[in-house]
């Protein structure tokens, strides 16, 4: 397979091999200080408020809300990731081959989005999708609707400011996998007999594919934890995760349960991400040696 | 000397060496010394600064204004605003015992939680004068200085000449009144507006039939648009004339209506009357400064001078004379306005919010 032939052509040295790796003790140490202590904090009060024990753990397990509320997080999180990939994909594939003033044009479109505030956007949207927004005031004075399209408050809204929000990290985790392709591969492709659609299928998808991987992780991974996109642009039960969570610390005071809901995310996602990692194989993609004699 | 006294905080702002250079006498050199040395709190500033945690926005610049720059000039206090006020931050104070607030604005929901899990401390009710006071708005842990009202809220775009719906029946009434609904995403006001919706006289909303106001919130569920969290949402909605109708607070409403000239306006029959509190958290660092400042800012000018820049109802009796006429009308707590609103019973809301706010997740999600 040609992925595989790629990956064995970059030898990959652990940090720990090349006698370097003191260097990460910084980083870890930050690590260490500002996210594994606060998560243990964390994971004390999800077993000791409002009551010692693991009541939070049994309450949110046996009560079919949090089941739907996690459901719908993951459900939105997918939806947001597909969508994503199916527009940054050619957009990334434009992207390596633009050139001139037509890569400023693309590049601009993508990374001022990305400079531009979370809240200023999913505003944007709530102008743009109104009642009295662009698209229905468009629709009506074309005499295509007598009243106005319903298209805030709903999973629709929420899809579209998510995606509009994470698009960028898509573009560019698969701009960075595209561009190390050699094109050469697709021309001596074509050189023997393959029609372009097929080198392209055969070729440029599969060694794509480490790109296709991360980007759609960085944006499921962020999109499971959206807080403020959901809340302004979804209905009642477009409610996703972190802003039960927020209810519960912020609005209930009850934050032995919100950190068991935070657990409880963090664990299931754990589990997606271990299981597409048996099927997917991500290390292999990603460039890690998983055997050295295979 | 003068320099020293505006505290701690000023000192470690600046390099020792500009301090100096700025002050140079030796008394400051004292201070700094001590300060630094970790000399006891009598050697250094004599009067630390305030620290007052309110909502922030329009409501601490209007505060500045009435309250914390009167004080200061009177006590020669300063006052260090903070903003805004957070449960889960108090309360993550008190319990590391590294209390940054001297004063808090706390809201009816928060104070009675507060109370159970010992956040607050006992008011000085020798230090603070309350015989003025409305005796309903005066607790051992807090003084109720601004209430403020829940009100239906339309657009009058929709309703332009008095044809609004006037009680929560009417809001509920969708064949009577069709029109684009939002209600906050909270069991918090709802059950009440349920309950009157349903036809309860005030005296009997206490306490509340919590199945009874989920049953009537069924019928008024499949016409609500926007649940909305927080009420800057139903403003932005409201001027865009995206939703018709909505709850809102009185204060924001007509912020909304006389100030930035949008197209809404409020009916006060059948509001819901509220109260913020000044408390003082356990261990604050300031403690006699805070009731020095809480027995200043319920002086009956300064409620009336705060009245004055934003609608919030004075708790103090010699306070309402002092306000002006054409205020007098929005505020929750005139007579007239009063005596067609419902109290929230705190009380109630104090032993079952987590209840009810629970189960109102729930029923929203299904």
């Amino acid at each position: 397979m040609a992925t595989e032939l790629a990956i064995r052509a970059a030898p990959v040295r652990r940090p720990w091999e090349t006698g370097w790796g003191w260097l990460l003790l910084p980083c870890l140490a930050l690590l260490a200080g500002i996210f594994i202590v606060p998560l243990l904090q964390l994971g004390a009060t999800s077993v000791t408020q409002p009551e010692p024990g693991w009541g939070n753990y049994v309450r949110a397990i046996t009560t079919p809300v949090y089941w739907r509320v996690f459901a719908t997080t993951f459900n939105v999180a997918a939806g947001v990731t597909l969508v994503c990939l199916l527009l940054g994909y050619p957009l990334a594939y434009v992207l390596t081959t633009a050139r001139g003033h037509w890569a400023a044009v693309l590049w601009a479109a993508v990374l001022i989005p990305f400079w531009t505030s979370l809240l200023v956007r999913t505003y944007a949207w709530m102008v743009i999708l109104g009642r009295r927004g662009i698209v229905n005031q468009t629709l009506m004075a074309l005499g295509l609707r007598e009243v106005p399209l319903d298209l805030l408050f709903n999973r629709f809204s929420v899809t579209v400011g998510m995606v509009h929000i994470l698009l960028p990290f898509m573009v560019l985790c698969l701009y960075a996998a595209m561009r190390g392709i050699d094109r050469g591969l697709l021309l001596a492709a074509e050189n023997l007999g393959a029609r372009p659609i097929q080198a392209f299928v055969r070729i440029f998808v599969p060694l794509s594919l480490p790109g296709v991987v991360s980007g759609s992780l960085i944006v499921f991974i962020t999109a499971l934890g959206f807080y403020i996109t959901p809340a302004l642009l979804g209905g009642r039960r477009d409610v996703m995760i972190a802003l039960l969570i927020d209810d519960y610390v912020s609005q209930l005071f009850n934050w032995g349960m919100g950190a068991a809901l935070a657990f409880l995310l963090l664990a299931v996602t754990l589990v997606v991400f271990l299981l597409a990692n048996r099927i997917l194989g991500f290390d292999t993609i990603m460039g890690a040696r998983r055997d050295e004699t295979t | 000397m003068s320099r020293s006294k505006q505290g701690k905080e000023r000192i470690t702002m600046m390099t020792r060496r500009t301090f100096l250079s700025r002050t140079g006498t030796g008394a400051v050199v004292v201070g700094v010394a001590a300060s630094e040395l970790g000399f006891p709190a009598v050697l250094r500033a004599q009067k630390a600064p305030l620290v007052v945690c309110g909502w922030g926005g329009t409501t601490t610049a209007a505060q500045r204004e009435v309250y914390f720059r009167p004080f200061e000039r009177e006590t020669g206090i300063k006052v260090v605003e903070a903003s805004p006020t957070n449960y889960p931050k108090l309360k993550a104070m008190v319990e590391s015992n590294n209390v940054e607030w001297d004063v808090v604005d706390t809201a009816d929901r928060m104070i009675f939680s507060g109370i159970r899990e010992n956040l607050f401390e006992r008011l000085d009710l020798k230090a603070i004068d309350v015989s003025k006071i409305d005796p309903r708005y005066v607790i051992d842990h807090g003084v109720g200085h601004k209430a403020w009202s829940t009100l239906l809220s339309f657009s009058t775009r929709k309703y332009a000449s008095g044809n609004h719906p006037k009680s929560w029946a009417e809001l509920y009434d969708v064949a009577k009144f069709p029109a684009v609904r939002s209600l906050r995403n909270a069991a918090f006001d709802n059950l009440e507006i349920a309950l009157m919706a349903d036809g309860v006289p005030f005296d009997k909303i206490y306490p509340i039939d919590v199945d009874r106001a989920f049953r009537v919130m069924g019928r008024i569920k499949p016409h609500v648009k926007v649940w909305w969290q927080v009420d800057a949402q139903p403003v932005q909605l409201l001027t865009d004339g995206e939703i018709d109708l909505t709850t809102l607070s009185a204060a924001r409403i007509i912020a909304l209506r006389d100030k930035e000239g949008a197209k809404a306006d409020c009916e006060w029959n059948q509001g819901i009357v509220h109260m913020d509190w000044w408390t003082i958290p356990r261990g604050a660092k300031n403690k006699d400064a805070a009731m020095q400042f809480i027995n200043f800012a319920i002086g009956a000018k300064q409620q009336a001078a705060m009245a004055n820049q934003i609608p919030f109802g004075p708790t103090n009796r010699d306070a309402l004379p002092l306000v002006k006429p054409e205020v007098l009308r929005n505020l929750p707590t005139s007579p007239e306005n009063l005596k067609r609103q419902l109290l929230s019973d705190r009380t109630w809301w104090g032993e079952n919010l987590t209840k009810v706010e629970e189960r109102m997740k729930g029923w929203l999600l299904s």
